[in-house]
């Protein structure tokens, strides 16, 4: 293998630990990289991958104590932060590197583990760089969003390169499940099983019913998944999907929660269990939900204000059964004061805030504020500076403006 | 407070310490470049070096071991190209072979891929080659082939062999409770597709006219 060229490549080196950090450092200074930005958090990460783009990303799983690795590689692969042209290498521990292999959806090009020399470093590298350069052309054409390229890139990757078959087929299966092609992804991931039986394929499998609309066939799919493999905790989050599209909301809830029990700093699944917590009526666990969700979003690339709005509403739907205890009250104004502290532009969400607000000052029967707050509304109305009230709030709070009266 | 299993207990104290190995191994590798490298201290620290890196590949025997034996061990396989695997292992193995003055190569078809679990196979290879510095007189060679539809991977030695061995009386042995075995057995037996498991066998080299351990492992159908 020729000596590979790294010194017009960046990288950026993600490790919480001192020494560990200034070893793996020198390690790429060592194979001639040039730039090498440093990040001790998930959340600093974040922000440099934010501003800048990165050939070669080196990221320790345990991070301390905010996000892990894997976290921090489903948020980013999930934002696009990071393009399909750049090489992840996640580094483990033997204790971590189930969660890393297991969570399937969002993997990591490579790991390598604890501890390492900088000679196998230096081979692992050389390895995932020559990967990414055979396909090359198809991580093109995955950024550019054409999956009808990126399918023809991989048939022939996979005929020029048989160590990479498992890899093209993934890409080909998945590609044709963007291009809605269902039939014709089903076909591939089941003549991968044939085979082999990959998890991905067999995830796969199941999404494509799911997508078919075979929804009995994709609920049993994603159910045998969660048992096969216990680390494959997205399949816990389709299950749970598949069973709210069969109108099982009750299942979805209660297949969430258990998702949650096995991986519960994920931010998406949190909101979803809000969501589907308010569906049910069930709003104390869509109220522990969502504060868990303002917890996480806190430094994510997710939209912070969604998360903030969906907090209050279910403060407010708490308060439809009377006023706020103490304790909900604080976490209502803590997070409307999270709201106000960064500027909201959406009309659609201010508006949900107006009425959140009003509905927790009108169970505590403080009209007055309720009355003021309809006002300043009404004026932001007119600025169309925030969405109208619908017609059965405008009938409600008037109801309750005038019984004052 | 609930009292642990004792195997529960017994990897969780591996876990710790070959954390603290990793970090010897850091620090080591930092003093390393402090020191002349021609100086008799230099060959020193390269067998400190080669003995850390061999206890932690022991301990992550160990604890896929433990995992094996309590069905806690998750199979991830993939496919190989067997070229480019049994190269990766020649590479990590290496400086341990020089250190004790044996030659280590690999043999197989450039164009023979396999299905399997690769970090339990590379634990399974290091085992086996850790085992064959002890016996080998100058050569040690990891071999794959397909058979049938098996792969086989065998490491191969030119010395004794396994029966001239096990005839010694039991105080001429050195310590070996067949742990190392015992792992390659459990480790080639969760390979299984459909009903068909893998497997080992121990047999005199054909190649060397040593020792040789092959490991069994089912393959697909379609798959060359």
């Amino acid at each position: 293998m020729a000596v590979r060229d790294f010194s017009h490549k960046k990288a950026l080196l993600i490790e919480d630990m001192a020494e560990a950090r200034i070893m793996q450092r020198k390690m790429l200074t060592d194979f001639g990289f040039t730039s090498i930005d440093i990040a001790m958090k998930a959340e600093t990460a974040i922000e440099l991958l934010r501003h800048n783009t990165f050939d070669v990303i080196l990221s320790d799983y345990n991070l301390g104590n905010g996000k892990d690795g894997q976290q921090l590689l489903e948020e980013v692969r999930h934002s696009k932060l990071i393009p399909h042209t750049a090489t992840y290498l996640m580094v483990t521990a033997e204790t971590s590197i189930e969660m890393v292999m297991g969570a399937i959806e969002f993997q990591p090009d490579g790991y390598i583990t604890k501890p390492f020399s900088q000679a196998v470093l230096q081979r692992r590298l050389e390895k995932l760089l020559e990967t990414k350069e055979r396909l090359l052309k198809v991580n093109l054409a995955l950024d550019a969003g054409d999956h009808e390229a990126a399918i023809d890139a991989a048939t022939t990757a996979m005929n020029d390169y048989p160590s990479l078959i498992g890899k093209c087929e993934r890409i080909i299966g998945e590609s044709l499940l963007e291009l809605k092609d269902y039939d014709k992804a089903l076909s591939v991931f089941e003549n991968t099983i044939k085979e082999r039986k990959m998890p991905w394929a067999l995830f796969g499998k199941a999404k494509a019913h799911y997508l078919m609309g075979e929804l009995e066939t994709a609920e049993q799919h994603f159910q045998q998944l969660t048992l096969d493999n216990r680390f494959f905790v997205s399949a816990y989050d389709w299950l749970a999907k598949t069973q709210l599209a069969l109108e099982k909301p009750e299942e979805a809830q209660a297949t969430l929660i258990k998702a949650i029990e096995k991986s519960p700093k994920n931010l998406l699944r949190q909101m979803e269990l809000g969501r589907i917590s308010l569906l049910l009526n069930d709003n104390i666990t869509a109220e522990m939900a969502y504060r868990r969700s303002v917890f996480l979003v806190k430094h994510s690339c997710y939209n912070i204000h969604d998360v903030h709005v969906r907090h209050l509403e279910s403060l407010a739907r708490i308060s439809d059964n009377g006023p706020l205890l103490p304790r909900q009250k604080d976490n209502f104004n803590n997070t409307l004061k999270k709201v106000y502290d960064q500027p909201l532009e959406d009309p659609e969400l201010k508006a949900q805030v107006y009425s959140y607000e009003i509905d927790v000052l009108l169970s505590e029967n403080d009209i007055n504020t309720a009355k003021q707050l309809f006002e300043v509304w009404l004026r932001e109305v007119r600025f169309e500076m925030s969405a109208a009230p619908n017609k059965q709030q405008s009938a409600t709070y008037l109801e309750a403006f005038e019984s004052q009266e | 407070m609930k009292k642990m299993n004792i195997s529960t207990l017994l990897a969780s104290a591996i876990h710790e310490s070959k954390n603290q190995v990793g970090t010897l191994l850091y620090q080591l590798q930092g003093l390393k470049e402090t020191i002349d490298t021609t100086g008799p201290n230099q060959k020193k620290v390269i067998q400190i070096e080669e003995s850390l890196k061999k206890l932690n590949d022991e301990w992550v025997e160990y604890l896929y071991l433990y995992r094996l034996a309590s069905d806690g061990y998750e199979l991830h396989v993939d496919t190989f190209l067997m070229e480019e695997f049994l190269d990766d292992q020649v590479f990590a193995l290496l400086p341990s072979a020089k250190a004790k003055e044996l030659e280590l190569t690999f043999q197989c078809d450039n164009r023979l891929t396999g299905v399997f679990d690769e970090r339990l196979m590379t634990a399974v290879v290091g085992t086996a080659v850790y085992n064959a510095f002890r016996f080998a007189q100058s050569k040690i060679t990891i071999h794959a082939k397909k058979e049938d539809s098996f792969l086989v991977i065998s490491i191969e030695d030119d010395g004794k062999g396994f029966e001239a061995s096990e005839e010694q009386p039991d105080i001429f042995k050195e310590a070996n409770t067949g742990l190392g075995l015992y792992f390659a057995e459990l480790s080639a037996t969760a390979h299984t597709i459909d009903d068909t498991k893998g497997y080992i066998k121990k047999e005199t080299s054909a190649l060397l006219g040593g020792a040789s351990l092959a490991i069994y492992l089912p393959q697909p159908a379609n798959i060359i």
